[in-house]
């Protein structure tokens, strides 16, 4: 009994581990190393129940060490960048660390809020996936128009129609097609619409990383965390039933029906939003009989179903490395801009930038550099077309909406891939 | 309520502000050109991707995620309720090699449109299929895209 605890937090730590290189490394996901991490584990022996406990531990941190990097990396100056992500924003007023504390509270607070309601209504997560899924690419069109309504202005809908057209037409491409490894499709694609454009603007703005003050106060009442909180998670569990629709889709749609468009508050329900979906989709085998994510994916070809113990297990394990996960994660929010500051920003960028493009090549070769170069002026594109970037998710939707609505055979024969 | 973003080229200098406008102007034009220039190359070398013809036997987990054309006598099938239909296929020669070729829903519909029905899958007859290998719960598959990559052979 002892051994198998002692197994059990070992694993859990070393997942813990993978998560923060897979959260920090920009462009590195969990998708991307559950294949090696699959056949590296089968080398140790492990039985499919400590496999499953590494993956959900990875998972679950990963999400909290996801925020460093999008925080800390990629600020533009202030005075001429256009748009500015919430958590950017705190950084150049120098309040970093007030951005990484309220993720961590949002993603506490979500995982203990998602799990109630999880508990609560887990007998009919099954009735309500297979009433939704003949009509999933009609809530996924709405989500679209919405995403698209939501700019207001004409010429913002105009230029939001074109970035979904474009990222659209990428996703088709490339997902239809033969063209990447299998594996690894996504890997050119979200590096790039997300990642690099975003790195490359950075770079060509900003030198250093504000000072940042020594506050670790948080400027948000307690009612506005429970509301962002609670919205967060129930959102979460939400895009985990629907296919393709991402993170992005979910805030801009609970910003406008919640009010929580301050950036504070965005930051809580994001972090949310984030560890909801997760949680969700490391559940799904057992709550919906299908996997979710690629997370789960792995977890359903070691264990095929779940039963009552291995959830019981793997919800005790994402409690405690999502526990770790936030201990860390604050600490390396106090430690890391004192660090930053020391190292030259456009150094350290211009790195991350030449690890993402040599990661891209080595894994998918040069039409993986031609799709990495396309989605980043695409993405770069998004941006002085001053439009949401959850536009570039077209990448995904636009496959998604053709995939449920059964039209993607004839697309590929139009195409003729 | 603005959502993602606080606009500030306001505060600045008349001069400075035009300079700005037209750096980016240019900067969308580059950015839309270089988009629709990728976009034109990769969907050509997407097209240009030949199915590799391959006997059954030969179908291995270093084909997945590529694209095959192979043939095999049908030896099982399986209808799921939600309307999808799941076919076993064997090696011509090799009777012990099988692998899973998933017909799911919405492919069976747009194999009605080439007149082909469910009903004409029947045991022991051959089929040629084209289509991307899979891996599903350690198994292989071989997952058809379009109507024309599954075909007959007349008996």
């Amino acid at each position: 009994m002892i051994n198998l605890l002692l197994t059990i937090l070992l694993l859990a730590a070393a997942g813990v581990g993978i998560g923060l290189f897979a959260g920090i490394v920009p462009g590195m996901h969990i998708n991307t190393l559950i294949p090696l991490l699959l056949s590296f584990v089968f080398l140790f022996g492990l039985q499919p129940q400590e496999i499953a406990v590494l993956i959900v531990a990875t998972g679950i941190s990963e999400i909290f060490f996801n925020f460093i990097p999008s925080i800390f990396l990629g600020a533009p100056e202030a005075d001429t960048a256009l748009s500015v992500l919430p958590g950017h924003r705190l950084l150049i007023e120098g309040r970093g660390y007030e951005a990484i504390k309220l993720t961590v509270i949002g993603g506490i607070g979500a995982l203990i809020a998602s799990l109630l309601v999880i508990f609560v209504f887990a007998s009919g997560f099954q009735f309500v996936y297979e009433l939704s899924r003949p009509y999933i690419h009609f809530a996924i069109i709405a989500v679209v128009c919405f995403m698209i309504l939501s700019e207001k202005k004409l010429r913002k809908i105009l230029a939001s129609i074109l970035i979904l057209g474009l990222s659209g037409l990428l996703g088709i491409f490339v997902l239809e097609s033969s063209l990447l490894p299998q594996q690894q499709t996504l890997l050119p694609v979200l590096s790039g619409l997300f990642g690099l454009s975003i790195l490359i603007i950075s770079i060509s703005e900003r030198s250093s990383i504000p000072e940042q003050t020594n506050s670790t106060d948080v400027k948000i009442s307690t009612k506005e965390i429970l509301r962002a909180i609670i919205l967060g998670s129930v959102a979460g569990i939400v895009v985990g039933f629907l296919p393709a629709i991402g993170i992005s889709e979910a805030a801009t749609i609970v910003q406008y029906a919640g009010g929580t468009g301050e950036a504070r508050s965005f930051l809580v329900t994001i972090s949310g939003i984030n560890v909801g979906n997760e949680v969700f989709s490391l559940m799904s085998l057992y709550l919906v009989g299908n996997p979710r994510s690629g997370a789960s994916v792995a977890i359903q070809s070691v264990m095929n179903e779940l039963t009552f113990y291995d959830v019981i297990l793997l919800v005790g394990v994402i409690c405690l490395a999502a526990g770790a996960a936030a201990v860390l994660t604050l600490w390396l929010g106090k430690k890391l801009p004192r660090l930053l500051a020391r190292i030259n920003y456009k150094k350290l960028t211009l790195s991350v930038i030449i690890f993402l493009v040599a990661m891209v090549f080595a894994m998918t070769g040069f039409l993986g550099l031609l799709v990495l170069v396309t989605s980043t002026s695409i993405g770069i594109l998004c941006n002085y077309l001053e439009i949401r970037r959850s536009h570039c998710m077209g990448c995904l939707l636009i496959p998604t909406i053709l995939f449920f609505s059964g039209l993607n055979p004839l697309i590929i024969s139009i195409l003729n891939f | 309520m603005e959502l993602e973003g606080i606009k500030t080229t306001e505060n600045k200098p008349a001069g400075e502000n035009k300079k700005f406008k037209l750096r980016k102007n240019s900067l969308i034009i580059i950015c839309g050109l270089t988009s629709a220039i990728g976009l034109v190359l990769i969907y050509f070398a997407a097209s240009s991707i030949q199915a590799k013809i391959l006997p059954l036997r030969e179908i291995n987990t270093e084909f997945v995620g590529r694209l095959v054309t192979t043939s095999g006598y049908i030896t099982y099938k399986r209808t799921h309720p939600s309307g999808h239909l799941f076919l076993t296929i064997a090696d011509d020669t090799e009777r012990n090699v099988k692998m899973e070729v998933p017909l799911f829903a919405g492919f069976l519909d747009s194999l009605k449109d080439i007149n082909i029905e469910p009903s004409d899958f029947k045991t022991g007859r051959t089929i040629v299929v084209t289509g991307t290998v899979d891996e599903y719960r350690e198994s292989l598959q071989i997952v058809p895209r379009k109507p024309s990559d599954i075909k007959f052979v007349l008996d």
